[in-house]
């Protein structure tokens, strides 16, 4: 068995009484891409702020690449890439010259920093100062920038939030690239799409806890419920019924409802990430 | 695996984006160029003598003392012409804005000072006393006289002090209603006066509010306003180049840079020692040139001045990472900074009134620079004289650096 990228052994973290992380335990393999799925004040944040060393964890163990997280080691710092959530830019500074001066404290001669901004989609912008992009474009900058040491694990708080749908596709889009170059990722998220779609597997984070992990399959697999939902017209209005397909007696009031006169439309209906937290946790991704 | 980039490394990486920072803001760039050109133009137009007339009274007056003096001066071997010069000498004169009013009586002196008579002046110069409780009329074609200080000194003074004895007391009397500040001001200009009374500048210090007793300290030369104020712009320099490195390290701090930074191989101390550098260079850079400007390598002892100047930009610098890193936000940064700036500010008006810092004030880690800034522009200091300070100086730059270390470490894992 391959070492982990990350790998986290029951992590706490409180800021004074508050208790943001209780304990947290998971792994993440090279070329996997871990979706960590919560509203906001889940912990999320934190989580990422202890494993590359902003704060020390306040209980628990942590590893990236097999070495220990306490150890404020810069062999460690030279081989990882972190989007923070704050979009912490030079805004007096170019484009490139932002990533230039990254690349150089990684002590990188040549840094491919046109290639970089070129796969963002800002390469042309390569020579203003940041304070004059737009929101996503220094949303591009910040996802480029913890491209820059080719890192072998990648920490992003919540890369696309905020973003256009356009643009927050060409960011998954290379997020996926770097998965597939081989680097580990853990992405954190509170939009169950994002993690759908980019996740090889996703932890559900609720409180400071992680709630359940797997991959999206199993996880609706295993809490969700398949159902559908028929319209039927009722007078002058209109009736909705759900039917859920595992229950008694489900197939039998599926014919009936289907044979009725009154009959609108009948939809499927999957179980979405966002049913299953809710489910879980009694409480949605939102807010 | 080893350790990819050397420290030097990021620290020049470091060095080359802060100067890129600081060459683009148009705050720092208008602070360097009123600091540049603002602080040599108050020093070109500045008078280099002051005009003002102070008036001093003393007791007994000084033909008196020379009188009283001149048997012992005989036998300490003056000539007769050089007695002869003593008696010609003209006090009564109004002399590089000094006048100085003669009492052969050191109670009526202590009157007038405490405001229970009047002095008037005739204009022949004589003195004339009036109790302004009597209904004596005002003495025609005279001027009445402020006299809100008046030196007695003992009647042995001369003979006490050319026979080089020590201890010998001058007593300072002056009204109460006068500000602690302005007497403390009073008393080390009539001890600056006392020595030219005495023809001799001998050291001296200070032994309570109402006397000064000769003994040993720094030498007092008469020194131009102008070139008293030297030491000051130097000062000044340094202070606004101090909120300058403030709003570099604040402006990490609050748009959250510096985290971004701190992720790779470069440590906080990278960032610190970048910051050091670079605040140190900026310091001193803009030191040199408002010294070129003013002349202040020219006079007195040029290579304790640069020193000076060294040490002193490393402490504001280390202040401004300290405040730098402090601040919350914006108005906590502002606050911090006043917090420091203040106190950190009184040291300099000693150079106004050398000699008069209270004890206090020698001890806020601003003092050691200016005072030798003073002593090495002004006073001839040396190298060995500054020592004691300058390490104090240093102890100082140490602890304010392990200060600033320590917070930009602790607001670093806050943010
Ligand atoms: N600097 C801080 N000081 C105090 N509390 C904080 C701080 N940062 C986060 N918290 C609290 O810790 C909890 C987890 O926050 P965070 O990790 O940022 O959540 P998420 O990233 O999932 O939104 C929240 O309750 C939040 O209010
Ligand atoms: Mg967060």
């Amino acid at each position: 068995m391959t070492v982990p990228a990350i790998n986290v052994e029951g992590l706490r973290f409180s800021y004074g009484d508050l208790e943001a992380v209780k304990g947290i335990s998971f792994d993440v393999q090279p070329g996997e891409i871990l979706g960590f799925l919560g509203p906001n004040g889940a912990g999320k944040s934190t989580t990422i702020k202890m494993l590359t060393g902003q704060i020390t964890p306040k209980g628990g163990k942590a590893q990236v690449l097999g070495i220990d997280i306490s150890a404020d080691d810069a062999d460690l710092q030279a081989q990882i890439g972190v989007c923070f959530e704050e979009k912490n830019l030079y805004l007096n500074m170019s484009a490139k010259e932002n990533l230039d001066f990254y690349a150089s404290l990684f002590g990188i001669k040549e840094p491919e920093t046109m290639e970089i901004l070129r796969r963002v989609g800002l390469a042309e912008r390569a020579k203003d100062r940041v304070h004059t992009f737009s929101k996503g474009m220094r949303q591009r900058m910040m996802i480029s920038r913890a491209f820059v040491n080719k890192p072998k694990v990648l920490f992003l708080d919540e890369p696309t939030d905020g973003l256009d749908p356009v643009t927050s596709a060409s960011i998954r889009k290379t997020i996926r690239e770097e998965a597939d170059r081989g680097a580990a990722v853990l992405l954190t998220t509170h939009d169950m799409f994002e993690a759908d779609e980019l996740s090889d597997r996703i932890a559900f984070l609720n409180d400071g806890e992680i709630v359940a992990i797997d991959t999206a399959e199993n996880l609706k697999l295993k809490y969700g419920t398949r159902s559908v939902k028929v319209r039927l017209r009722d007078g002058a209005g209109v009736r909705e019924e759900h039917i859920e397909l595992a229950s008694d007696g489900s197939s039998a009031r599926l014919a009936e409802l289907a044979a009725s006169p009154d009959l609108l439309t009948i939809h499927t209906e999957e179980a979405t990430l966002e049913k299953i937290f809710i489910e879980l946790t009694g409480r949605g991704l939102a807010g | 695996m080893s350790r990819i980039v050397s420290r030097p490394a990021i620290i020049r990486a470091l060095l080359k984006k802060e100067l890129k920072a600081y060459s683009r803001d148009k705050v720092y760039l208008f602070l360097t160029l009123l600091v540049l050109i603002a602080i040599p133009l108050t020093y070109k137009f500045m008078p280099s003598k002051v005009n003002e007339t102070i008036t001093l009274a003393v007791s007994p007056s000084v033909s008196s003392m020379v009188e009283d003096a001149k048997d012992s001066l005989k036998a300490m071997g003056a000539t007769d012409a050089q007695l002869a010069e003593l008696d010609n000498a003209d006090l009564s004169q109004e002399q590089e804005g000094l006048l100085l009013i003669e009492f052969d009586n050191e109670e009526d002196m202590q009157s007038v000072v405490e405001g229970k008579l009047e002095a008037w002046r005739a204009e022949d110069g004589a003195l004339i006393l009036r109790d302004p409780e009597t209904d004596q009329d005002k003495p025609p074609n005279a001027e009445k006289l402020g006299l809100d200080i008046g030196i007695a000194f003992p009647k042995d003074f001369i003979s006490n002090v050319a026979a080089g004895k020590s201890g010998v007391a001058v007593t300072v009397y002056s009204d109460a209603n006068v500000p602690e500040e302005i007497q403390g001001a009073m008393t080390s200009f009539v001890r600056e006066a006392a020595y030219q009374l005495a023809g001799k500048q001998l050291p001296v210090t200070m032994a309570d509010d109402a006397s000064i007793v000769l003994g040993t300290d720094r030498a007092g030369d008469q020194v131009s306003l102008k070139d008293k104020l030297r030491p000051m712009l130097i000062f000044m320099v340094l202070l606004m180049e101090t909120f300058s490195m403030a709003s570099l390290v604040s402006t990490e701090v609050l748009q959250r840079t510096v985290t971004a930074v701190l992720v790779t191989p470069a440590k906080t101390s990278d960032f610190l020692i970048a910051k050091t550098i670079f605040g140190t260079a900026m310091s001193m850079g803009q030191g040199l040139f408002v010294l070129l400007l003013v002349g202040g390598l020219t006079a007195g002892n040029w290579s304790l001045v640069l020193a000076t100047l060294l040490m002193g930009s490393m402490m504001f610098t280390g202040i401004a990472l300290f405040v730098g890193s402090s601040g919350k936000d914006f108005m906590g940064q502002l606050f911090y900074s006043m917090l420091f700036m203040i106190p950190l500010l009184i040291p300099s008006f000693s150079v106004l009134f050398p000699g008069t810092a209270a004890s206090w004030v020698r001890v806020i880690p601003t003092y050691p620079i200016i005072d030798t800034l003073v002593g090495a522009f002004n006073y001839s200091m040396t190298w060995s004289d500054a020592a004691g300070s300058l390490a104090y100086a240093a102890v100082w730059v140490v602890a304010l650096f392990g200060a600033g270390l320590f917070t930009l470490k602790r607001k670093v894992k806050s943010l």
